[in-house]
């Protein structure tokens, strides 16, 4: 688990990646968790990340920008 | 130096803040939503968070990773002015939580190579309370790692923790993450029991 969850944060060597690679290619139930947790990630990301901005937020931002001392 | 020549350059300073730290905003609003769980408060801390980005953006390099050091003004930002307003449990429980959790289980409940299909009809939102239902501290580091993309390095960075640390957040934030999600998915009938 530890290993596969580091293949998939894309957090492994050259070396370690390679041969994570090609288990994968051989071993079926191996590639089933590895496609399950990639696909869970993957909707982390999906239904996490998409909040809509509220419309005045940006102008609000914007304005207390140039209210502000520029930096220095 | 010149009162016209300081505002030409504190012109440029803030026409490039603007050009490339509001694009952020999408972003840094979503985690300050996750973080804070009600949009007044997540409006505050971005507020606070570009306010602070912007007095400090002249000692920002540009070429180096923004995205990461705006990550750590909002964290900072979150952790020094809202967190004290928030009950925060700080521990997790996921000892009696198996690393396949949630694949173990759908795999029992569903037709075959069904497992991802049944997480895609969860609603948007109870992924958001499962993930909202996490400790800060897991919820940012599974919030960095996954939606954002972040490498761990540049996590531990951001978080001011070791490496180490941030693999064990990970690991176990993620793990309660499985256990909430399967909660949901059972609460939701979306598997035959």
């Amino acid at each position: 688990m530890r290993r596969i969850e580091l293949f998939l944060d894309g957090e492994l060597g050259d070396d370690l990646r390679v041969e994570i690679e090609e288990h994968l290619i051989l071993c079926g139930p191996c590639t089933d968790h590895s496609d399950f947790h990639r696909n869970l990630k993957a909707l982390i990301r999906s239904k996490c990340g998409c909040d809509e901005v509220p419309a005045h937020l940006l102008e609000r931002i914007s304005r207390a920008i140039h209210s502000q001392t520029p930096p220095a | 130096m010149s009162r016209s020549q300081a505002t030409a350059e504190e012109e440029a300073l803030r026409e490039r803040f603007e050009r490339d730290v509001l694009p952020l905003l999408p972003n840094l609003y979503a985690a300050a939503l996750r973080l804070t769980r009600n949009p007044s408060d997540a409006e505050d801390l971005v507020q606070e968070t570009y306010l602070r980005a912007y007095r400090g953006f002249g000692g920002f390099q540009e070429g180096t990773n923004l995205r990461a050091w705006m990550y750590r003004i909002l964290t900072n930002t979150f952790i020094n002015s809202y967190r004290k307003k928030q009950r925060e449990p700080v521990t997790i429980s996921d000892d009696d939580v198996e690393d396949w959790y949630l694949y173990d289980r759908l795999g029992g409940s569903t037709e075959a190579s069904a497992e991802t299909s049944v997480l895609e009809r969860i609603p948007d939102e109870d992924v958001q309370r499962a993930l909202e239902a996490l400790p800060e501290q897991f919820r940012m580091a599974v919030w960095l790692a996954d939606v954002e993309g972040f490498s761990y390095k540049e996590i531990a960075e951001i978080l001011d923790v070791p490496i180490g640390t941030v693999m064990s957040r990970l690991h176990r934030g993620r793990k309660s993450l499985q256990k909430a999600l399967w909660e949901t998915v059972r609460e939701r009938g979306l598997v035959r029991d």
